[in-house]
């Protein structure tokens, strides 16, 4: 026989568990991280993903008039070769595998700067939106990193000297307003580095080569 | 022992019950006190719809990058069911997805490591105890000086155009919102390891800012690491393939 007591007790522990359940579940749903954020860094977040949200529903606009006029073409029995080679011209030159053109702008690094800081440059020139980099004249693909320490330079076992030169394409006002802006990157390195100056040439046209390495990987294969 | 179990049985059955409970609640408390942690708490009340936005905005891009990949395999599918010349074809497919692979369209699997890239323990006020942008860029960029083929960091495929940015104490990789822990993944060749943790640079990196302030990197060495694909945009507005370039078939 239970006591009226012990039955009391029961059931406000068995309250607060229950409630306690509950909170922990729920805050283990919401996205980690989120909550710590301030209202302005959310407002960045908002921003940012809102912005890669339209550039998603524009690849998916895309590619779903890639599968529409492929379907068409194999319905009426016709041949869509024009389509796979426009498909893989992108392609191609998105990964770094053929040379592409386009406007953009030309940076000229003079003064000591290591390997990280010109990698720092680089992050940010994608982060402003540009579509293929050269350092000199090695593109920027997967796996090509700057490195070594002050007047030391290399990139894919290329030496860079002094004031070396890195092209990006992109939008011309985009890419200089991001690095040339107050507290920019440029400003950034400038407090880092002394005596560096970093120059930025906004172009109607700028040549980017295509990378000289393999770039697929040969230890992995495609999986579903 | 047969003291103690018979202690036991003559206890009554709401007791063991009520400890039973009164345990779980312990747990759940300490957890709950444990996960309002170090990282600072902002009570605002303008964040909560701002919060709301976010996630909702995350949910349309996981749908919109599921949709991606599905109607990418979908082309893949019918490309390869072009009527046309048969030897073209087959070349112009092979052409695809050589570029497919090389730019980092397809998910693969192979050898490799997966890195946790955590901040400090406890915090506290200090930055410097928090894993930054910087500090996965390095991490990046050393495995690629390793010879990394393939490298994610919490299921974003790093590729030509990723920028790795500092949002918070969170980062943005290909513009999604990632939090910590960080998980790397990559694909190399059976030295990489090995490699990675011969080079001066690595060495010095986790001298000079995994250990001084207490960031928790672990890894572990795998047979097979699945890198998944990228499902982000890739089409380009400015650049245009080079008119010299050689003719594609």
């Amino acid at each position: 026989m239970i006591r009226p007591q012990a039955r009391w007790s029961m059931t406000i522990v068995a309250l607060i568990l229950g409630i306690l359940v509950v909170a922990q579940l729920r805050s283990q749903a919401a996205n980690p991280g989120l909550s710590d954020l301030s209202a302005q860094e959310l407002t960045l977040v908002i921003a940012n993903v809102s912005t890669r949200n339209e550039g998603l529903r524009s690849e998916v606009a895309d590619l779903e008039q890639t599968v529409a006029s492929l379907t068409d073409a194999h319905d009426r029995g016709v041949s869509a070769l024009g389509e796979l080679r426009s498909d893989l011209a992108a392609l191609e030159a998105w990964a770094g595998l053929t040379p592409v053109t386009g406007p953009g702008v030309s940076i000229r690094v003079t003064g000591a700067i290591s390997g990280e800081g010109v990698e720092d440059l680089l992050n940010e020139l994608r982060n402003a939106g540009a579509e293929a980099i050269a350092v000199e004249d090695v593109r920027v693909a997967p796996g090509t990193v700057v490195y070594g320490g002050l007047g030391s330079l290399s990139v894919e076992n290329t030496p860079l000297v002094d004031g070396f030169e890195i092209r990006a394409i992109g939008s011309p006002q985009i890419l200089t307003g991001t690095l040339t802006r107050a507290g920019g990157v440029i400003a950034q390195l400038g407090a880092t580095y002394e005596g560096l100056t970093i120059s930025v040439t906004p172009l109607d046209a700028v040549s980017i080569p295509a990378s000289d390495r393999d770039l697929v990987p040969g230890h992995g294969s495609p999986s579903l | 022992m047969t003291a103690v179990v018979a202690r036991l049985r003559a206890l009554p059955s709401w007791q063991v019950t009520l400890s039973g409970a009164l345990f779980v609640l312990g747990f759940l408390i300490a957890a709950q006190l444990a996960a309002e942690g170090p990282r600072v708490r902002y009570t605002s009340q303008e964040r909560a719809p701002l919060i709301e936005t976010a996630l909702g905005l995350q949910d349309q891009q996981n749908a919109l990058q599921a949709q991606i990949l599905d109607l990418r395999a979908r082309i893949v599918e019918l490309e390869a069911e072009e009527p046309g010349s048969e030897a073209l074809v087959r070349e112009i497919n092979a052409a695809l997805e050589h570029a497919r692979l090389a730019g980092g369209l397809v998910q693969i699997t192979g050898p490799g490591i997966i890195f946790r890239l955590e901040d400090a323990e406890n915090p506290g006020t200090e930055r410097d105890s928090l894993v930054t942008a910087r500090d996965i860029r390095t991490l990046v960029q050393e495995l690629w000086l390793a010879g990394a083929e393939a490298i994610s960091i919490n299921g974003e495929r790093v590729t030509t155009t990723t920028a790795i940015l500092d949002i918070g104490n969170a980062i943005l990789a290909n513009s999604a919102y990632l939090a910590p822990p960080y998980e790397v993944r990559t694909i190399g060749a059976d030295d990489l390891y090995e490699r990675l943790t011969t080079s001066a640079s690595f060495v010095e990196f986790v001298r000079s800012r995994i250990e001084p302030y207490g960031l928790r990197l672990s890894f572990s060495e795998l047979d097979e690491v699945t890198v998944p694909a990228y499902a982000g945009t890739i089409r380009s507005h400015y650049a245009r393939p080079e008119p010299s370039a050689s003719p594609i078939p």
